[in-house]
């Protein structure tokens, strides 16, 4: 991610002088394997290390006196963290304390799940797609660390999520969800605006990939719900529910969170290169893995 | 998506003499995502294995408009070009650079320069999954690894694309690996000393009717084109862009890559067709399913051409 107003072009153009701080960015600007591995003492921190203010919420909503753009999610966006879980900065999960009970087969993905992050994590025994480099899909990317943009154009509205380079596209043209969609990592999203809000139904998913990166389990019959909300210029509102049937014994309606527009930043580019695969290994899944200091 | 089921028209759409491996089609390499696209995403567990397939089968996915490219292919389209405007789905026409072989794959072999040691080593250690010197078995091309691609391989896959305009920017959505790339139209420079990356650092502007890109800031890790053709972190890429008519894009690559090559590489141009009822699928490389992968692919015979 790179400045892109707030610096003179030149500076912007030089990626290294460009950067900005923060604790992510120093994760982004070196390899996805590296960044991992550093990702994991990152979630030990408090959450006020992300962010200037201490209670971003609070502060986000009282900040910016301009108004929302209307039916416009343009820019990039970077979570909040919300500290969902002590210890961690709760970026990478839906929310585990309102996670409806599993169903017998939720249960059995869920225990087989040997997550990177989070409280089931366990030094040396991950087994997160991620780590082969399975492409992650929602609402597993929407949880991710790691800023998104949104771009809209007639018809559409696509979304490139910054880690693993991964773009998603939303159709707002009217058309209506697929019948029998062929079960993909992305899903068939469609979107249409309720008022203020953009709200995203995705169907189509297949159940290669987890819910999140705490490894709540994400089926093929999973329909999945996206409310955007413009709080106020600066501030993005989006509440995640998840209804699927055979995971989860009813729907899981998590509380929104809160993005934060970054006018001054551009997604860069992370792909999980298998390549990489081997450093990967002697940093990330060898040593220590990235378990949480306090489990809940 | 529609099934190609009779091999028969594929031969019948194949422009060249190319010749098809012997191996034999699982079910799911017919589910092609050749002539589907009019509707969406294909099988995941089909994501990989095709790949192989759709090199093989590239001709056909222009199997309206047989004709090899050439300049009548922009005269078919009365329609005035869009000024200014390159967006659309867009899918290269055949052009059968190399006889035997499709010839989507290469930059341009005959009009390669020499290549320099440095670019002779990598061409040497490179075994590509097509063209002349495709040896069943041996391939280590980097997608076999799922790495991402970057241009211009990318530019040179039997797959289609899609241009989208936004103010500041050109956005380009390759089907293949599901890679997107952005080229910078706000004025910027390139940049002194960029990452290295797999899709490289793009600017891009206008002249008269030529959108032209310029892209520096390559790593060294992947090829050129699917012949095995090096990149090296030297190289400056440029990308012509010319809309001939409403449904025919031209592009024309130069490779400026001193340190793979004696002198600049300056392919003739290849053209797209416009094809407005495609949307780009998913399709993913994963290397959880490489072992169906290895399976039906890199195990039976590869695709070296039967020259």
């Amino acid at each position: 991610m790179r400045h892109r107003t707030s610096l003179p072009l030149k500076q912007t153009a030089n990626g290294r002088s460009s950067r900005a701080r923060g604790l992510h960015h120093r994760v982004l600007e070196i390899p996805f394997a590296t960044a991992l591995a550093i990702l994991g003492p990152a979630l030990a921190l408090p959450p006020n290390s992300f962010a200037q203010s201490g209670k971003p919420s609070e502060a986000a909503k009282t900040q910016v006196a301009a108004e929302p753009l209307s039916h416009d999610l343009s820019g990039v966006w970077m979570q909040y963290p919300e500290g969902d879980v002590p210890g961690t900065p709760g970026m990478n999960t839906v929310n585990q304390r309102f996670r409806p009970p599993l169903t017998p087969w939720g249960q059995a993905r869920l225990d087989a799940a040997r997550p990177l992050v989070g409280p089931k994590a366990v030094a040396g025994e991950e087994n997160s797609p991620t780590l082969r480099c399975d492409p992650d899909g929602p609402p597993k990317v929407l949880n991710h660390p790691n800023p998104f943009e949104i771009v809209q154009i007639p018809g559409r509205m696509f979304m490139f999520f910054e880690e693993q380079h991964i773009w998603r596209t939303i159709w707002a043209d009217g058309r209506a969800l697929p019948k029998d969609p062929d079960p993909s990592y992305l899903g068939y999203a469609v979107g249409k605006w309720e008022g203020d809000t953009f709200v995203v139904e995705t169907i189509g998913f297949n159940d290669k990939v987890w819910a999140d990166a705490y490894g709540d389990p994400r089926s093929e019959q999973t329909h999945l719900t996206e409310r955007y909300r413009r709080l106020n210029h600066d501030t993005l509102e989006l509440q995640v529910t998840i209804d699927d049937p055979k995971s989860y014994t009813k729907p899981w309606v998590s509380p929104p969170k809160l993005h934060k527009l970054e006018s001054g930043w551009e997604i860069a580019e992370w792909f999980c290169a298998a390549d990489e695969d081997k450093a990967y290994d002697e940093v990330v899944r060898k040593p220590a893995g990235v378990a949480p200091t306090s489990n809940k | 998506m529609k099934e190609v089921k009779d091999k028969s028209l594929r031969r019948q759409l194949c422009p060249t003499n190319f010749s098809f491996p012997q191996l034999p089609i699982p079910p799911q390499l017919t589910l092609l995502p050749l002539l589907r696209r009019t509707i969406l995403p294909m099988k995941l567990a089909t994501a990989l294995a095709p790949m192989l397939a759709l090199l093989t089968l590239a001709p056909i996915l222009s199997a309206q408009a047989v004709q090899p490219a050439g300049k009548t292919q922009a005269a078919t389209s009365t329609a005035p070009a869009l000024s200014h405007d390159l967006s659309g789905v867009w899918m290269q026409y055949p052009d059968g650079d190399v006889p035997g072989v499709p010839g989507m794959n290469a930059v341009s072999n005959r009009t390669r320069p020499s290549l320099t040691p440095w670019g002779q080593a990598k061409f040497d250690a490179a075994k590509p999954l097509v063209g002349p010197r495709a040896v069943p078995g041996v391939e280590n091309n980097p997608e076999l690894r799922c790495e991402p691609d970057g241009p211009p391989k990318l530019l040179n896959l039997p797959n289609p694309f899609e241009i989208v305009q936004i103010p500041g920017r050109v956005l380009m959505f390759f089907e293949l690996g599901h890679i997107w790339r952005e080229i910078w139209t706000d004025g910027r420079p390139l940049p002194k000393d960029p990452d290295p990356t797999y899709l490289g650092y793009s600017v891009g502007k206008w002249e008269g009717d030529t959108f032209v890109v310029d892209t520096i800031g390559f790593n060294d890790k992947l090829w050129d084109d699917s012949y095995g053709d090096p990149r090296s972190d030297a190289t400056h890429l440029t990308e012509r862009y010319r809309r001939l008519n409403h449904d025919t894009l031209e592009l024309q690559i130069i490779i400026d890559d001193p340190k793979a090559y004696t002198k600049t590489w300056v392919s003739p141009p290849k053209l797209h067709k416009l094809e407005p009822a495609w949307e780009i699928a998913e399709w993913f490389c994963v290397l959880d399913e490489d072992q169906a992968y290895d399976e039906v692919v890199r195990k039976p015979a590869g695709i070296a051409p039967s020259k």
